[in-house]
């Protein structure tokens, strides 16, 4: 009996079209622009200035508080300016704009394809090597990872999960770095489980991926045949549902345990990181390779075969130039989307620039993403059906169209992932996540202003 | 391409709307109206014509002109309403009983409400039921029409069998074959005429994950459990269970009318005591009621209480054991 | 027959005697002691519940009155104006200084012509959601939505989207300057400011922080931060702060130099009387005169 998550859910087409796109090396362009907010906190702070010289992997932002990230120049070259650039949102963020002369590495960096294997033994000296290098969770949040890493005092971590579910439609990196640097990901999940203490570690991948299920048990059986400290990894199948990849179905899929109302998944004993993630930590520590790279995938139903693809970018990449070099944006797209077509984000602004959490440039056509009109509410309750909370979307988005933030907060409108299962379903087309996402912010603010108090 | 699209995520949504739910519903009533129509030939043709034409044109001519809202004849609840409330009514009713029937349907119980979504009573039901309070001789003029088969099947001509049984007992529906009941021989309302045909449609229903099963199952066991008791206490006063769940138009009641999304409960849970109130009800109104028939009436009470058990009734939430 | 009428009454008596009893107990257990002067002053004010005074409503801003009482300073009904608080005042029987009469001033001109729209926005039309999703459907990331927050947060009417314009317009004889609808911007761009004499104004229309460059090719209309205004204004009235000139209607003595001056005409004058008609200026001309009197 393969295991899911309890509650809800949703079974979108799966649309894995670019599956069988190799990971191909894009080419660096003559400027790139980075972007000092790549990871969920705070943005980071510029120490370079124009005119300065930098090398590929050489730290150009650093962190500006607890929960933030270093940011490392993807390129060498000079820095032409430090300044305000539209992000993919259209809001200015400060980016740092480098011409590209050559690609000259900083010192110390291993680029050898050599699997290294020996995991070190400080876990001090991991973890700094992994926030030195700016590693943020790259399933979709940019948490900072080494902050996830070092559970707070009193907690410890029973079960590393390694998210390989990719319940996103269309997207298929996950699944290409899974089949291409298998045993990388699983040297990055033994060094992480050896940080959280020696807790066993599982990665759970859909059951639509059955060559990713092979290629990482493989992986797994000849480290564990071959080299220390790989005990207590294994691969769990999991039953294909939306949002399998949500940390906290996750959670409830692996391990059969519920995070608490506002509570921290390391609060039941889970710490869970994407395998993109495992495969940064493998390069940050193994390789003293930063984060200054991640694949994307190129796809879209109005795209030809030959024009889908997974690409190994570098950040700061302009999105226009990738889909340039991948063939142009094609005639049929209305809409193009950065990460999955059910929690990504529209482009407003092809100008923008990859980030470390970049995951995907997806097309849709009219037809496929245009929303219905609005029309009454008939009460099918395929809202709460679908909701994997246990929500009743159609419940709170009455209250939070008549600000009745008491009730909204009753019935737990701040446990709303907004993976986006509630609007998807409903026959009705109403906004339903729009609406409750908002009041899902106004009432988070209502509860600390409260815990502060 | 001319300019880029920007929309909050999700950026897929089902293909399921409102209109095709209905359609779904439509279809799943396909089956016993084709077997009423066979049956009674042309005056429950009739009968069903008026009545979703009737429905349709009130429901765009209010929506059009009285509420002045966007009209919602295009998403064929009023064709659903037109032929739940056709297959409520015996097939000899007159045709402008039927269209007063379609009036209160549409006009009173859906429109005054605020139209689809809104009404706290199926509006098919309130039409069967004022016109069962109005017009009482129509109502239960249970004289079988000539069909365009099966003409000589006027065994039951004259009384339904649960009137059959509160007039003359148990003793009464001794005669009646299960097994006729089951295709095609129940008297009564047109829509109760086959019990095949209305599981046929549930079937149909749940495979389209058009309705969930929990409102309908717990009205059929309710029922079953209920005179299973009292009949084993005393099968000379009370009538057998497969007798009750064949009879009295309650499939037709607990398969389509009960789970009505706009007037049922939203949680599963909710569903099931919904669907337990209307059993209970059911068989109070059957055994000791004034009434031969109580489906009708327990939906409309249990309607009553919908907000009330959507107030009490929550789905399980996530990581709040 | 006679004697079941009789009956019936009887009962019926007993019981609604019996339980007038049980209402008068539980009323007066429960009695909630109020300030008598709370009535009174609620019978003063306007009753449109409409909150633009800070409270939850009228009632709730009779009972402030009441408490602050004798000093009303932090009082003041936008809806009834001056001449509501006098009233208020006589009730409690206080004096109240008179507040200079303030109206809602939409501080955008980013029409469909002077600022094309660059994407398409596809959600819920709801200023609060397209903010928060992203910078919205023209290169400007400071101005106007479209999607009518403000006309949905007036209640009295007074705020209408005009469909030319895609933008606000503030019906000055009905906005009671209760800001709600400054409140529901979730881009500050409504702003009340004083009505001015003679229900004179001049403001300046963006709120557009970009550098001139920037804004300006995002909208033709946009205040570039030049600081011409300020050098030109006599009255120092004028200060430019993130490349965006504010007028401080205080000081602003309505000579309308500015106007003048503007190379983009974001800074409007409106209700002045028609004299001549106006120079035109070097850049693209805007229709600075919105109304006449």
């Amino acid at each position: 009996m393969m295991k899911t998550f309890s509650i809800g859910g949703i079974h979108p087409s799966d649309s894995k079209i670019s599956k069988d796109c190799k990971i191909e090396v894009l080419p660096v362009p003559s400027k790139v622009f980075i972007s000092v907010a790549q990871h969920l906190g705070a943005p980071a702070t510029p120490i370079v200035k124009a005119g300065d010289q930098v090398k590929v992997g050489q730290v150009i932002a650093e962190p500006a508080g607890f929960i933030s990230a270093y940011v490392h120049s993807s390129v060498s070259g000079t820095v032409k300016s430090v300044g305000p650039r539209k992000d993919l949102a259209g809001n200015n963020m400060t980016h740092i704009e480098i011409d590209v002369e050559g690609d000259e590495w900083v010192e110390g960096v291993d680029l050898t394809d050599t699997l290294v294997t020996a995991i070190p033994e400080d876990n001090k000296a991991i973890l700094e090597k992994i926030k030195m290098c700016g590693v943020v969770g790259l399933g979709g949040a940019t948490f900072p990872a080494h902050v996830k890493l070092c559970p707070p005092p009193g907690k410890k971590a029973d079960c590393l999960i390694l998210n390989g579910a990719e319940c996103e439609p269309y997207l298929t990196s996950d699944y290409r770095i899974m089949l291409e640097r298998s045993k990388e990901i699983v040297v990055g999940a033994a060094i992480m489980k050896q940080v959280l203490g020696g807790c066993p570690a599982v990665i759970g991948i859909e059951e639509n991926k059955p060559e990713a299920i092979k290629a990482m048990t493989a992986a797994v059986a000849e480290l564990q045949a071959s080299a220390k400290g790989y005990e207590g990894i294994s691969v769990m199948t999991l039953k294909k549902k939306y949002p399998q990849g949500g940390e906290k179905q996750l959670i409830d899929a692996v391990m059969g345990r519920q995070v608490k109302s506002m509570g921290l998944p390391i609060d039941v004993g889970a710490v869970v990181q994407n395998v993109a993630t495992s495969l940064a930590v493998y390069e940050a520590v193994q390789k003293n390779i930063p984060l200054i790279t991640n694949v994307m995938t190129i796809t879209g139903d109005c795209l030809p075969m030959e024009k889908q693809h997974n690409y190994k970018f570098r950040i700061g990449m302009p999105l226009s130039y990738i889909a340039e070099y991948a063939g142009g944006i094609p005639e049929a797209a209305a809409k193009v989307i950065s990460g999955g077509p059910m929690m990504g984000k529209a482009i407003a602004n092809m100008d923008a620039t990859t980030v470390k959490g970049s995951s995907s440039l997806l097309y849709l056509t009219a037809e496929q993403t245009v929303r219905g009109v609005e029309s009454a509410c008939i009460r099918c309750g395929k809202c709460a059906e679908a909701c994997p909370m246990g929500l009743e979307p159609f419940l709170l988005q009455k209250y939070a169209r008549n600000n009745m933030m008491d009730e909204l907060e009753d019935n737990a409108v701040q446990d709303c992932i907004e993976c986006g299962c509630c609007l998807y379903s409903c026959p009705a087309n109403i906004p339903l996540l729009d609406i409750i996402r908002l009041a899902k912010g106004d009432v988070i603010k209502i509860i600390r202003g409260r815990g502060q108090r | 391409m001319d300019k880029l699209l920007v929309s909050p995520s999700p950026h897929l949504h089902t293909k399921t709307s409102t209109k095709s739910l209905m359609r779904d519903v439509v279809i799943a009533l396909l089956p016993a109206v084709v077997v009423s129509v066979l049956f009674y030939g042309w005056s429950e043709l009739l009968v069903l014509g008026v009545s979703v034409a009737s429905c349709v044109l009130l429901e765009y001519l209010i929506t059009r002109y009285m509420l002045k809202k966007p009209c919602t004849v295009g998403d064929y609840s009023a064709v659903v309403t037109g032929i739940l409330l056709a297959l409520n009514l015996p097939a000899t009713t007159p045709w402008w009983v039927v269209f007063i029937g379609a009036v209160v349907a549409i006009g009173v119980a859906k429109m005054t409400f605020g139209g689809l979504g809104q009404n706290l009573f199926n509006p098919a039901i309130v039409g069967r039921v004022f016109l069962l309070i109005s017009f009482p001789t129509y109502m239960t003029d249970w004289t079988r029409p000539q069909g365009f088969v099966g003409g000589g099947l006027d065994a039951l001509s004259g009384a339904t069998p649960l009137g059959l049984a509160k007039e003359g007992g148990v003793a009464a529906i001794e005669s009646l074959d299960y097994m006729d009941m089951l295709f095609y021989n129940i008297g009564g309302s047109a829509g109760e005429l086959s019990a095949l045909a209305l599981i046929a449609g549930f079937i149909y229903l749940l495979a389209r994950r058009v309705i969930r099963p929990y409102i309908t199952l717990s009205i059929l066991a309710t029922v079953a459990i209920f005179s299973g008791i009292f009949w084993a206490i005393n099968p000379a006063e009370y009538t057998d269970p497969v007798f009750n769940l064949l009879t009295g138009g309650l499939l037709l009641g607990s398969i389509f009318m009960a789970t009505d999304y706009v007037t049922s409960p939203m949680s599963n849970w909710g569903g099931v005591i919904f669907g337990v109130g209307i059993g209970i009800i059911t068989m109070l109104i059957r055994y000791f009621g004034a009434y031969p028939e109580g489906v009708s009436f327990a939906i409309l009470i249990m309607n009553s209480v919908v907000p009330l058990i959507n107030k009490v009734c929550h789905a399980k939430k996530y990581g709040r054991a | 027959m006679t004697q079941t009428i009789i009956w019936t009454i009887a009962i019926l008596t007993i019981l609604g005697a019996a339980l007038a009893v049980v209402l008068y107990v539980v009323a007066e257990k429960f009695k909630v002691e109020e300030d008598p002067r709370i009535d009174e002053v609620e019978k003063v004010l306007p009753g449109a519940n409409c909150g633009g005074c800070g409270q939850a409503g009228c009632r709730a801003f009779a009972q402030h009155c009441v408490e602050s009482s004798p000093n009303l300073d932090s009082c003041f009904c936008p809806v009834g104006g001056n001449e509501g608080m006098q009233k208020v005042a006589a009730v409690l029987g206080v004096e109240v200084a008179a507040k200079e009469p303030q109206v809602a001033v939409v501080r955008c001109n980013g029409t469909c012509e002077n600022r094309p729209r660059t994407n398409e926005y596809g959600g819920y039309q709801s200023c609060r959601v397209k903010a928060t999703l992203y910078s919205g459907d023209t290169g400007c990331s400071f101005g106007c939505l479209g999607c009518g927050d403000c006309v949905a947060a007036c209640q009295f009417g007074a705020i209408s989207m005009d469909p030319t314009t895609g933008l606000p317009v503030v019906d000055e004889e009905k906005c009671t300057a209760c800001g709600a609808c400054v409140k529901a911007c979730p881009k500050n761009i409504i702003e009340l400011r004083n009505k001015g004499r003679r229900n004179m104004r001049v403001f300046v229309s963006c709120v557009n922080k970009d550098k001139g460059a920037v804004a300006r090719k995002a909208c033709k209309a946009a205040c570039i931060g030049c600081g011409k205004c300020a050098k030109v204004c006599s009255f120092d009235a004028i200060t430019v702060e993130n490349n965006i000139a504010y007028i401080d209607f205080t000081k602003c003595k309505l000579c309308k130099k500015c106007v003048a001056e503007c190379p983009t005409g974001a800074i409007h004058a409106v209700n002045f009387p028609v004299i001549k008609p106006k120079p035109a200026a070097e850049a693209p001309a805007q229709p600075v005169e919105k109304k006449e009197e």
